[in-house]
């Protein structure tokens, strides 16, 4: 029945003993903090030197040399190339620097990569510019619907004009390819194919969704 | 998987692969695993970059990945341990050449450089890299033996190799045991003369980081001997971790014994250089039991007595040794005593603190509260069941949970390596006009001295440069020398907390 003098929570609270024994007492109470604790608190005592002998000089030039080969790898990524709407003389240059690595591929084992991390993209476009490229497999189309034509030709002509003909079909085949290969060229080099003509359906759809979005 | 060490992975994610692989790597530590949509929806970068991104990481082993439940796609890791140890790699680099010279570094660094590369591959870059040099004057039958002595050694090892289930696109990574390889000198100068894309060699090789551990554990251990009695002892401890691998798992916490008529042949073998050791063997087996901090116990008197060494009780006073030492350059020497104390008598009560202390009242209150704030010792409180009166209704035992406090010092580490990145990087985008101004002036002159060009033109090169900016640069190159250094010193700090974490 002692403790009840001391009122409810005398379980929790201490008893002046208790907060003497801890180093509180009635006369220096510390006043709370107002200000945060700084940002960099000073340090009480200088740190201690480092060392810097030879293999430390080495460790840091081999590290250093490690991050400029990771640098220049394609394992940096780095942001498109991108310029700020005012052209510049030096633009050119900068961006093809910039983009002088964009087409590297990080050179890695890609049977151990998942199927979604290989440059699947990449490879079909390589080989869709290649057929259309290569000169033999255009030749070799050409030839077999030359062949088509002589097969129904065959029944009329002589073997004096077969011999002719094959020269004639020589030239043409020349010729075709010519051709072909102009065209190619013209198509990738200007722009009238393009089309450039904005009939605005776009952009009123863009507007009726807008318009839609707040619509329950 | 602290907030700290976040920090810590992202900073030096930025510094070497830069900023979009931090973004990546920084999002994948705080949600865990997760597919690449997800990573693009919470980074918001476009999808071709974070596909670059994990290649980097997955090639370099900063990240896995694991089939999702729905195994078409996967899902990805980050490894927080693997980033820090790119810190690491000077060092792995500087251990080769003092131990096997600079064909082992050469191939170390390429094959750090390149992170899993076939032998062929490997050693063709190299000898077609330094064909023209004359100095290094490297062979191909050299680096041939170097490649073979490394991977018996243990400091390389296969690659895990992929398996693909059926149905499953995503493949699995089987570690596999390493075969050492029969290369053929004849074969390799064959395949200089090829393209590289041409060599088909399927065997694939990492560096084994683990082995480097051992080596740097065994050198932590020698050297702690070698300051503590003498070199002599450091020898005979050498010799103990030798035998030791010859018997135990090389990470075990306490090696099988050893016989000492097995050490004693050992000491014999040395004893033209070591005569000491030789003479006093018994004497110095005895000190190094007695006196050397617990490293080495003996655990029979079978065949004339057996020791055996224990790493794991080594680990244990060197992380004690490192606290304390934080402790006094946090809070001075006195507080230091006070750890020690509480270390010595494990739970202790404050007014023993102060009477074993021998410190002024106040003062060692002060300390005690300041330790505990820090989170260097814990406390206990002790409830008395049936106390009559109101006075010492409970107790209170400081002590120290070692592990605990060790992962304070973790924390504390992190976040200075984070710290001095963050400043390094501060730095360097401060002077980046000037640095890169300097960069461009070394290489023209590099260039103008390989075409001989005579000296007055390349002094006006170098006179671009001017004096002020000269002098700013100097005191920039030692701030960021300073802030390697110091990175370097944190790692080993890190390297002994995480050897005692290995030991539950």
């Amino acid at each position: 029945m002692a403790g009840r003098g001391r009122g409810r929570g005398s379980g929790l609270s201490l008893t002046q003993e208790q907060y003497q024994a801890l180093g509180i007492t009635r006369g220096d109470n510390t006043p709370a903090p107002l200000a945060p604790p700084p940002l960099f608190p000073k340090l009480e005592t200088k740190p201690l030197p480092l060392t810097c002998d030879a293999t430390t000089d080495y460790m840091l030039i081999v590290k250093d040399q490690f991050i400029e080969y990771l640098h220049e790898s394609p394992a940096y990524v780095k942001l498109q190339a991108r310029t700020d709407g005012i052209e510049r003389y030096s633009d050119k240059y900068k961006l093809l620097s910039l983009n002088a690595k964009q087409g590297k591929v990080l050179d890695c084992v890609w049977n151990r990569m998942p199927s979604e991390l290989r440059p699947q993209t990449a490879r079909v476009r390589v080989v869709r510019k290649r057929k259309l490229n290569d000169t033999t497999d255009i030749s070799k189309r050409l030839e077999t619907l030359e062949s088509k034509e002589l097969q129904e030709e065959s029944g009329e002509t002589t073997v004096v004009n077969e011999n002719e003909d094959v020269k004639k079909d020589a030239m043409e085949e020349e010729e075709l390819e010519d051709e072909e290969e102009q065209d190619y060229e013209v198509d990738d080099g200007t722009d009238y194919a393009n089309n450039y003509f904005d009939n605005g359906e776009d952009y009123d759809e863009e507007d009726d969704n807008l318009d839609d979005g707040p619509v329950y | 998987m602290s907030h700290q060490l976040g920090r810590v992975v992202s900073e030096i994610l930025h510094r070497y692969f830069g900023e979009i692989v931090q973004q990546v790597g920084k999002d994948l530590f705080t949600y865990g695993s997760k597919p690449i949509s997800m990573i693009v929806k919470t980074t918001g970068l476009p999808r071709a970059q974070v596909v670059e991104s994990l290649r980097t990481l997955l090639k370099f082993h900063l990240a896995t990945f694991e089939p999702s439940s729905n195994e078409v796609n996967a899902d990805y890791k980050l490894i927080p341990d693997n980033v820090l140890l790119l810190i690491r790699y000077p060092r792995y680099l500087l251990q080769m050449k003092s131990k096997y010279g600079s064909e082992a570094e050469l191939l170390i660094e390429e094959l750090l450089q390149q992170a899993t590369c076939s032998a062929t591959i490997l050693l063709v870059t190299i000898a077609k890299k330094y064909k023209d040099d004359e100095v290094k004057n490297i062979t191909m039958s050299k680096l041939k033996d170097t490649f073979i002595s490394l991977a018996t050694a243990g400091y390389i090892q296969q690659a895990p190799v992929e398996e693909v289930k059926e149905g499953c696109e995503i493949p699995t990574l089987v570690p596999v045991a390493t075969i050492v390889p029969e290369l053929d000198t004849r074969h390799l100068l064959h395949a200089m003369t090829m393209d590289i894309s041409e060599i088909t060699d399927n065997v694939y090789w990492e560096v084994n980081y683990d082995r480097f551990h051992l080596d740097f554990r065994d050198e932590i251990m020698i050297k702690a001997v070698t300051r503590r009695i003498d070199e002599n002892a450091g020898e005979m401890l050498q010799h103990l971790l030798r035998l030791m691998y010859l018997t135990s798992a090389p990470w075990a916490p306490e090696s099988n014994p050893t016989p000492v008529l097995e050490l004693r042949e050992c000491c014999q073998r040395v004893a033209a250089e070591k005569p000491h050791l030789n003479q006093h063997f018994d004497q110095y087996l005895k000190v190094l039991e007695e006196n050397g901090a617990g490293f080495v116990r003996r655990c029979g008197e079978a065949g004339g007595g057996q020791y055996m060494v224990r790493p794991r009780q080594a680990a244990h006073a060197l992380l004690l040794c490192t606290l304390e030492h934080c402790v006094t350059e946090r809070l001075g020497s006195n507080a230091a005593r006070i750890f020690r104390l509480i270390n010595s008598k494990k739970y202790i009560e404050e007014d023993d603190i102060q009477k074993h202390a021998m410190l002024p009242n106040k003062e060692c209150k002060e300390l005690t509260y300041k330790l505990l704030e820090e989170h260097f010792i814990s406390v206990q409180p002790m409830r008395k069941a049936a106390s009559a009166g109101g006075l010492a209704k409970a107790i209170y035992l400081y002590h120290i949970n070692l592990h605990e406090v060790a992962h304070t010092a973790a924390e504390l580490c992190y976040r200075a390596l984070h710290n001095v990145c963050r400043r390094a990087a501060h730095e360097r985008r401060r002077h980046a006009r000037l640095l890169d101004k300097q960069r461009r002036v070394r290489t023209i002159v590099h260039g103008m001295r390989l075409r001989g060009e005579p000296q007055p033109n390349i002094d006006d090169v170098e006179e671009t440069l001017t004096p002020p900016e000269l002098a700013v640069l100097t005191s920039v190159e030692k701030r960021l020398k300073q802030l390697s250094a110091a990175e370097l010193e944190l790692d080993r700090t890190l390297f002994i907390l995480k050897w005692y974490f290995m030991y539950p």
